[in-house]
């Protein structure tokens, strides 16, 4: 029997089990799927902010509170300064900012779950996935499962987890937040891969005898985009950002609203729908070569788009994969979603050196920052980061969830 | 899947020519073939040849050898990163020393040296990339082959 099937033979109890351990919790089992029909509108608005972060060291960093208690009970928390990323899904949190004790998931031989989650620049955080509640606004999932980024794990990070040749980003200065909070177009951060042996991820990992070996997770027990499990205003969210000046702005208020068309705060409007593909991609078309993989993230700090030597705009010296054009320059794109929507989308690139030392280099928030996507055209795309966002209403469609007239997620809409 | 997997690469290599990591010949990486559960095939181009890993749940690696068995480029996407540690080889602390190095910065991550150029990015669920040793492109091959 090799290590793949011993993890397998343990899973096939694994849910039971960690379903005992969240009933033991407390755990409601209201993962709503339902609409909000007929059920008395809650606050669905969550005051966001951008600015340069607990540790002094974020541009174009979304933050908000989001308040988790033990399962079932009233013993809460409020973590400040968590960053609002579209690109990730889940809530994960430093360890070192948490005070509650919240009970571990576990197999049935009392092998705690422990994730390694990688991000697209190599970095990763590493640890155990408890079960908490988790309060934003008047809205709440019960018993969702988030992970406690530790700087002292209790099982050292395992090699497949370095391997994307980042640094581990398990203190405040390294994430530049207390913590991360994935609401993107997904229900899971992994989704059906991790379900089978035969596709499941170096991500989540049970430790038995202190050896940590990749582990399968039914949907449920991987960490949630909690938004799909509140009650209601549960089929995507909707971050509305005022505009700002070219120069940018050193603290920029705006709205994380819940549910898309669910109450009157959310409704669409005349923003259009750009349905994406599985991934949750969409394509850019940019001096008629079109890209395929292009995405927009709130966890980006910039629009990263084509490469310094296609756009003939230098990267700045000091500031590597920024661009620093002598004058500002304007672009517009064409976003084309996977049900045939398409539309214009204008922005400005300015120099990277002179937004950062403008104003005395307090600003945070700029709607002009643009770096590379790539090196060149064959593999360059669209990542719609911060800047887009400002002077906009985006709203984020949940995979399997309905929005307005039926379109169902993942979408974007603008 | 392990009988199926041992007759598709018979059929499409029809050679015992083996995976490999950049900047290297041939050292056998049967290891992530077997960890990704994936189907392996071979592309010959001209003046190089594609070895493209794929599995069910959509990860794909390619790796880009030269007439000699040299592999210049690696490229991949999916919905986890892959093992770069493995597909770089000797090179992954060029990676290492570079994302570590530079300022905070929340996107791709875009490394180029003289010797060795990579990209990296995508968000959660959508990870794509591609490395490259520019001294290593085979003669009239382009890095555009890479992607």
């Amino acid at each position: 029997m090799n290590l793949r099937n011993g993890s397998s033979v343990r899973l096939s109890v694994f849910a039971a089990a960690t379903a005992a351990v969240l009933a033991l919790a407390g755990c409601g089992g209201s993962s709503g799927s339902s609409s909000s029909s007929g059920s008395t509108p809650v606050n669905n608005t969550q005051a966001v902010e951008v600015n340069v972060g607990p540790a002094n060291n974020y541009v174009n960093g979304l933050f908000t509170d989001v308040t988790i208690c033990v399962p079932g009970s009233s013993n809460c928390q409020t973590i400040p300064n968590v960053l609002v990323d579209s690109g990730s899904e889940g809530l994960r949190l430093l360890s070192s900012q948490v005070t509650l004790s919240l009970p571990a998931i576990t197999d049935n031989s009392s092998n705690g779950l422990q994730e390694c989650s990688g991000f697209a620049d190599g970095s990763y955080v590493w640890g155990p996935v408890v079960g908490a509640d988790i309060q934003i606004a008047g809205e709440k999932a019960s018993s969702v499962p988030i992970q406690m980024i530790s700087a002292s794990p209790p099982f050292p990070v395992p090699s497949q987890c370095t391997s994307g040749g980042g640094q581990d980003e398990n203190t405040v200065t390294s994430l530049g937040a207390n913590g991360v909070l994935g609401i993107g177009n997904f229900q899971q951060d992994c989704g059906s891969a991790c379900t089978s042996t035969s596709t499941a991820p170096p991500m989540y990992y049970l430790c038995p005898n202190s050896v940590c070996q990749i582990t399968t997770v039914p949907l449920l027990y991987q960490l949630q985009n909690p938004v799909w499990m509140f009650p209601q205003d549960n089929n995507g969210v909707l971050i509305s950002l005022p505009s700002i000046a070219a120069g940018g702005a050193q603290t920029v208020s705006g709205s994380l609203i819940f549910g898309i068309g669910t109450q009157s705060d959310n409704a669409l409007g005349s923003a259009q729908v750009y349905t994406t593909d599985t991934s949750g991609d969409f394509q850019t078309t940019y001096n008629s070569i079109a890209y395929s993989q292009s995405y927009i993230d709130s966890g980006s700090d910039s629009i990263y788009f084509l490469d310094s030597a296609t756009l003939g705009i230098p990267d700045c010296s000091d500031y590597a994969g920024w661009y620093c054009p002598s004058s500002t320059v304007n672009y517009t794109a064409t976003n084309t979603g996977l049900n045939g929507t398409t539309g214009p989308v204008s922005f400005s690139i300015a120099n990277t050196d002179a937004l950062f030392s403008g104003n005395g280099g307090t600003n945070a928030a700029f709607n002009n920052l643009g770096g590379d996507s790539g090196t060149s055209p064959s593999t360059d795309y669209f990542d719609f980061g911060m800047p887009f966002f400002y002077g906009r209403n985006v709203f984020i469609g949940i995979e399997n969830e309905t929005g307005p007239n039926g379109v169902v997620g993942p979408y974007w809409a603008y | 899947m392990k009988i199926f997997l041992a007759v598709f690469v018979v059929l499409l290599l029809g050679s015992t020519s083996s995976w490999a990591v950049l900047g290297e010949y041939g050292n056998s990486v049967a290891s992530d073939q077997q960890h990704m559960h994936a189907q392996l095939r071979e592309v010959v181009r001209q003046g190089y040849s594609v070895k493209q890993l794929s599995s069910a749940d959509g990860r794909m690696v390619r790796e880009y050898v030269s007439p000699a068995g040299l592999v210049f480029g690696v490229s991949w996407q999916g919905p986890t990163m892959p093992d770069l540690r493995q597909l770089l080889g000797s090179y992954f602390g060029q990676l290492q020393q570079a994302s570590q190095s530079r300022r905070q910065r929340h996107g791709p991550l875009v490394v180029q040296t003289k010797d060795f150029v990579l990209v990296s990015g995508g968000h959660m669920r959508s990870f794509r990339g591609r490395a490259y040793v520019p001294s290593l492109l085979p003669a009239n091959v382009s890095a555009e082959v890479v992607q």
